[in-house]
């Protein structure tokens, strides 16, 4: 690879810096490049580049993908968490991904490199990676979608008591579905001839998952590792059971972390089925320690994860993983 | 060898976009013909062009262009389209629906498709154009599928979903007749049982205005006189653009589907002039070796054949070597078939001519008229001895050579023949 490309890596910064100042013909280019999109995205854009004010950054990502977005799948995006999934909700494609990348990288005047874009997966990978980009921090981890055999392999908590079937983790979220079978061995007596999923058991669920959060998304300090042996729950506040689960239910789960300093780490969390809600939880509290690191994560961006991840062996990979190909056939 | 047919048609042309107008305007020679807004500039002194009416495809910017309502196309597709891949789009699903074609018809691996196009020079210009201003990452990620040679059968396939054979053709004027010959060897093999054969150009500024330095367009003002194959007075071409596509199919096929073809492609030709990159053989050596060649393949004698579709573009030099190729194929038959170029109305299609033109071919075969050679005043001298009639005989040809000529001195010849 040329010695050019590889020093255009990871330069982690907004580009230009610093900012050229917006004139009047920025502003005529910024308009005709954002002429399909709604105009509180040309709003933003026009106010971003005149401030560099980063809050303005989530209204431009999103008008832009919006404008990219077939019109009848548009209506996900206007009440859409950060959640929402590129591909499997958006139906965008990596032709279009490209798309949005080359007019974000036009109207916010940034640099993005193949290998970033690779993880982002989620409406919410796109604005934190966006914004950390624009603020020159380094680049959070990507949203990682753990299959069933993944989450047995790392959690501590093992069948029959583990309620998660699949799971994705962020640096800012975990989501994850559990099925109700209806085998379960404490339906048969949870109630008598009416098998109903206990409320404490969804509570559980939730604390599992953000079991998986801090063994799989939360940023440990240089070195160490999560201890799987050491997370214990310590405490729930504002626990709200909606809606009664029974045998067929898919129950959709998700926590965000509040605070996480060693030993508490601290979520919300919430349980769906379909849209209905059905548990709420302001609060779950967990304990943790760590161990040393013998397999560091790897990093999104080998070059610039200067803050977290000090093991050159976890960079190889990385670094040697191919770039994102988009023509495939070309 | 299995026999082919011709099942379905669809048409984007200057002398208009479904089968029924562009069939009136054959027989009653109207042609297309217009004087062209982004031509008119002091500096071009070309003025008039065979115009696409009814779509607007003058952005490069796909999201701007208009075509007619009945045509439902997603962005996703657009995205990557020329203006010619948006004209054969269109073209494909009249087609389409033509040939009565169900969508298992169209996508399987014994359905394939060949296409030609130049390309697209107009975006190609501007995507490199962009791609030298905001730098070489920022380029469209979509302009290279959108703008090269190929592009349309690029999109085409992926647009269709066929699974069969799929080829671009670059033999310039001939191309399309080149996609059609080995469309229907691939037919006659048993390699493939329906083809769809598609033929497309911009017809914009990029497309015809690079030939003026080679002087070959006609810089006449007036629409009526501006093509004049075979008139003493023609003094070159004028440019158009638009799509033909054709659906040939074997006789199995055919029969299975119970549909009526429009006429039966017999067998083609080829042979180079081996003379010059751009000038026609004065003696016409590679067309009318073409020419035999599909005779013979075709198992026609020269004295059978009805009608000639000139290549003709009304070029001085370009006119006379096909007379003299015609004449050398036909004189010793006795026989002088009716000869037109019905280019004088359209204008010339470039890569699109080869399949236009034996569109209508079959149109003539099927609705059973000979199109007569439009805006002849004074034949050149050198033209005399042929058969051009100056108006369209209601008569059904039952033999029709397709002939066309490209840069490089590529000479194709097919061979029609009415369904009795």
């Amino acid at each position: 690879m040329p010695d050019a490309v590889l020093s255009n890596q990871g330069t982690n910064k907004p580009n230009p810096t610093p900012p050229k100042p917006f004139t009047p013909e920025d502003e005529t280019a910024l308009r005709e490049a954002l002429k399909r999109c709604s105009p509180s995205t040309f709003e933003a854009a026009v106010q971003f580049r005149r401030t560099g004010n980063p809050e303005h950054v989530p209204a431009v990502v999103i008008g832009v993908i919006e404008r990219f977005v077939e019109p009848d799948l548009r209506m996900k995006l206007k009440d859409a968490d950060d959640d929402l999934r590129l591909i499997e909700d958006l139906g965008i494609d990596s032709l279009t991904m490209m798309e949005i990348v080359i007019l974000v990288e036009d109207v916010l005047q940034m640099t993005i490199n193949n290998d970033e874009l690779r993880n982002l997966r989620t409406v919410g990978d796109v604005k934190t990676f966006i914004d950390c980009k624009i603020r020159g921090l380094p680049l959070p981890k990507p949203t990682k979608f753990i299959p069933i055999e993944h989450i047995g392999a790392v959690m501590p908590i093992q069948p029959p008591f583990l309620f998660l079937n699949e799971a994705s983790v962020s640096s800012t979220a975990a989501n994850g579905k559990y099925k109700i079978t209806g085998q379960e061995f404490f339906l048969q007596g949870h109630f008598k001839d009416n098998p109903v999923m206990p409320a404490s058991i969804m509570l559980e669920a939730l604390g599992q998952l953000a079991v998986l959060y801090l063994l799989e998304g939360h940023i440990p300090e240089p070195g160490k590792a999560v201890n799987s042996s050491q997370i214990f729950f310590t405490g729930c506040e504002g626990v709200r059971a909606h809606r009664v689960c029974k045998p067929g239910d898919i129950l959709t789960l998700s926590i965000k972390p509040k605070r996480n300093k060693m030993p508490l780490a601290t979520f919300e969390g919430a349980i769906r089925v379909g849209q209905e809600k059905a548990v709420i939880a302001e609060e779950i509290s967990l304990i943790f320690a760590y161990a040393d690191a013998v397999n560091a994560p790897v990093p999104i961006n080998p070059a610039t994860s200067n803050t977290g991840v000090v093991n050159g062996a976890a960079e190889a990979p990385a670094a040697s993983a191919p770039p994102l190909r988009v023509a495939i056939n070309a | 060898m299995p026999r082919v047919f011709i099942t379905g048609l669809g048409l984007v042309t200057s002398i208009g976009n479904d089968a029924a107008t562009v069939t009136r305007n054959l027989r009653d020679l109207r042609h297309g013909f217009e004087i062209y807004p982004p031509f008119q500039k002091p500096e071009i002194p070309v003025k008039v062009v065979g115009t696409i009416k009814g779509f607007t495809a003058d952005s490069t910017d796909p999201e701007d262009w208009t075509f007619p309502a009945a045509y439902k196309i997603k962005r996703e597709l657009l995205r990557t389209m020329a203006p010619n891949g948006l004209f054969a789009h269109c073209a494909m699903l009249q087609a389409v629906a033509d040939a009565k074609l169900s969508e298992a018809d169209i996508s399987n691996p014994l359905t394939g498709l060949y296409a030609a196009s130049a390309g697209s020079p107009y975006l190609l210009h501007h995507h490199n154009d962009r791609l030298n201003k905001v730098g070489v990452m920022r380029c469209s990620p979509l302009g290279i599928v959108a703008s090269i040679a190929g592009t349309l059968n690029f999109n085409l396939i992926a647009a269709f979903k066929i699974q069969g054979s799929s080829c671009g053709f670059s033999s310039a004027c001939a191309s399309s007749a080149h996609a059609l010959g080995f469309a229907l060897d691939d037919l006659k093999l048993g390699r493939q049982k329906r083809m769809f054969v598609v033929g497309a150009e911009d017809g914009n500024v990029d497309a015809i205005l690079p030939f003026a330095g080679m002087r070959t367009l006609s810089l006449q003002t007036d629409p009526n006189l501006a093509s004049r194959p075979f008139d003493a007075g023609r003094d070159g071409f004028v440019g158009t653009g638009g799509s033909a596509v054709l659906v040939l199919e074997t006789e199995e096929e055919v029969l299975r589907r119970g549909v009526t073809p429009y006429a039966e492609v017999l067998g083609w030709g080829q042979a180079s002039d081996g003379w010059n990159v751009a000038i026609s053989h004065p003696e016409g050596s590679g067309s009318a070796a073409a020419m035999t060649l599909a005779l013979r393949a075709s198992g026609v004698a020269p004295a059978e054949v009805d009608y000639v579709n000139a290549h003709a573009t009304s070029t001085l030099i370009g006119d006379v070597s096909e007379a003299r190729a015609l004449r050398s194929v036909f004189k010793e038959a006795g026989r002088r078939p009716a000869v037109s170029s019905t280019k004088a109305l359209t204008g010339h299609g470039l890569s699109l001519a080869g399949a236009m033109e034996s569109a209508f071919c079959a149109l003539a075969i099927r609705d059973g008229f000979t199109p007569g050679n439009a805006h002849l005043q004074h034949v050149d001298p050198e033209c005399a001895d042929l058969n051009i009639p100056r108006t369209t005989e209601n008569t059904a040809p039952n033999i029709v050579i397709k002939n066309s000529s490209g840069f490089g001195g590529a000479n194709v010849a097919l061979v029609f023949k009415r369904v009795a």
